[in-house]
């Protein structure tokens, strides 16, 4: 499952980084490092991302997940740390749903 | 001469720095020749009283040029590059006469349109010989109006010495907090330590490299911040108060910020574009309840929302009625609870939508929707996001069967062009009825 999420993030950044012009590195693994220091996004591709990610669960997955509550932002480590950290978060959620 | 007050200032501060800018700093010396310089050219290149737009961001050249228009009675534009996709319409409504252009490089260049400015706040401004400010504000409807400012009256206010911080420049001279920012740091001999874009590494790294001790900015960005964790790599510990306002201050942002930050003082700001800045006191550093008003200004509540009677207000919009009542009170359109002399403000009534202090009008973003192949109809709201506030939902209905993979990308690349990137849309919904009442109203929510 964490597998199929770090493609849908990894296709959603794509997608940003297309609209955006943002300059992503040749290839996106569950290493890369999404928000903060050397993160490749922006707040705003930041929010973007999170919106297409629970999207892109919910059709593709066929979960619900919440990527930015309270909660979320109030980890001791942000889940937006990198691509795995973020696919760990939401991979967290449909555990606790079942 | 209108600017005397602050030439008094600039003397006393010569060596002090007023502005840092592109990792430069400029002194108040510096600011005082320039400022000279461009009085002897404008007196020679534009006609005393004319309308005047600066399209430009905040740079030494923008600084000394809207003191040398102030000083030449010009009513001034402040066109940013924020508002790039508006700039033909707003120099349409301004009548603009005169165009000042500052490129990066911070060169300037100036040019006649042809144009006569004829409207009648302007020639009442002329017939005063007072400066004038026209600054662009929301509507409800989604056009933008014009809100015409006597500059002074406006300048008054910074006459009083008040103590000055090392402060970053976080909005933008063609918004009321920023003109405020701006002008009560160069009244006081404060600097202004201005910001190449928004990101929270970039403000933390200028607080850090300028030791600033201000902040002002919004609940938004202060939730980037923290996320962003630049606090564990810059030393941000010259920063002594942080001032935040255009928005509704979530409690939980504010809770995590003083705990990330338990030196920093936290004062909320309240203002609009049609009554100016009030002088405002959170009720403590950690409260959401804060007591605003000032000289110059009164206030009252009525049915729930915030009324302001201010003595430095706009004369006026350039392109819609007066919103004051009778007796000259502005309705904020702020809802807004009640504790004795403090208030809570709860929110707009309106639906505008605020995505991380940048404001978005549905109609704007549903007339670009509206154009793309398929698009039968749409409607665009805000939706309540925990780190940007508020984000952009559009709920469209297809003419054709398209999976939402698919018209999310075609929207985003129809979209790159056409609309600022916080305006595109963040989430979609695909829908199967039409979303308008029976009388053609669009429903947004």
């Amino acid at each position: 499952m964490r597998d199929n999420i770090v493609a849908l993030i990894v296709e959603a950044a794509r997608e940003l980084g297309d609209q955006d012009e943002i300059e992503l590195p040749v290839e996106l693994t569950a290493d890369t490092r999404l928000f903060g220091e050397d993160g490749i996004l922006d707040s705003m591709a930041l929010v973007s991302l999170i919106v297409a990610v629970e999207q892109m669960i919910e059709e593709q997955l066929g979960f619900a997940v919440s990527l930015a509550d309270d909660k979320a932002l109030s980890q001791k480590s942000s889940p937006y740390q990198t691509i795995g950290t973020l696919a760990d978060y939401a991979a967290a959620q449909q555990g606790a749903s079942h | 001469m209108h600017t005397d007050f602050l030439v008094d200032v600039f003397e006393e501060s010569a060596d002090n720095d007023a502005l840092v800018w592109n990792d430069l700093q400029f002194s108040y010396q510096w600011l005082l020749d320039e400022l000279r310089v461009w009085q002897a050219k404008l007196h020679d290149e534009v006609p005393q009283g004319a309308v005047v737009a600066i399209e430009a961001d905040f740079s030494p050249k923008s600084i000394a040029l809207l003191l040398a228009l102030i000083d030449h009675s010009c009513v001034v534009v402040p066109l940013t590059s924020s508002v790039e996709e508006q700039k033909p319409e707003f120099r349409k409504i301004a009548e603009i006469e005169t165009t000042v252009a500052i490129d990066a490089e911070d060169r300037v260049s100036i040019h006649q349109t042809g144009i006569n400015a004829t409207h009648e706040l302007y020639k009442k401004l002329r017939a005063l010989g007072h400066p004038g400010l026209v600054l662009f504000s929301s509507g409800s409807t989604g056009k933008s109006k014009a809100a015409v400012h006597d500059f002074a009256p406006m300048l008054d206010k910074f006459k009083v010495r008040r103590h000055t911080m090392r402060t970053i420049t976080f909005l933008l001279f063609d918004h009321i907090g920023g003109v405020n920012t701006l002008l009560y740091n160069l009244s006081n001999g404060g600097c202004v330590i201005t910001v190449t874009d928004r990101r929270p590494d970039t403000v933390a790294r200028a607080i850090q490299d300028y030791q600033a001790q201000l902040l002002p900015t919004s609940p938004t960005f202060l939730n980037l911040l923290l996320l962003s964790g630049v606090q564990n790599k810059y030393d941000l510990s010259s920063l002594e108060l942080v001032t935040y306002g255009t928005e509704v201050m979530p409690e939980s942002t504010l809770n995590r910020f003083r705990d990330a930050f338990p030196d920093v003082r936290m004062l909320q700001t309240y203002g609009l574009s049609e009554v100016g800045i009030l002088r405002s006191k959170s009720r403590e550093s950690g409260s959401l309840w804060v007591k605003v008003g000032g000289e110059g200004f009164e206030t009252r509540i009525v049915d729930g929302m915030l009324e302001i009677k201010a003595r430095s207000a706009m004369l006026g919009y350039l392109n819609a009625p007066s919103p004051f009542t009778e007796d000259g009170w502005f309705i904020t359109g702020d809802a807004v609870e009640v504790d004795g002399e403090y208030i809570k403000i709860l929110g707009r009534k309106s639906e505008l939508i605020n995505v991380g202090g940048e404001k978005v009008y549905p109609a704007e973003v549903e007339s670009i929707l509206q154009l793309m192949d398929g698009v039968e109809d749409v409607s665009v709201s805000g939706e309540a996001h925990p780190i940007a506030g508020q984000i952009v939902s559009a709920k469209v209905k297809l003419a054709h069967d398209e999976s939402l993979g698919d018209f999310r990308k075609r929207m985003r690349a129809f979209c790159r062009d056409k609309l600022h990137r916080y305006k595109v849309p963040q989430k979609v919904v695909l829908v199967s009825e039409t979303m308008h009442g029976e009388r053609f109203k669009k429903m947004r929510r």
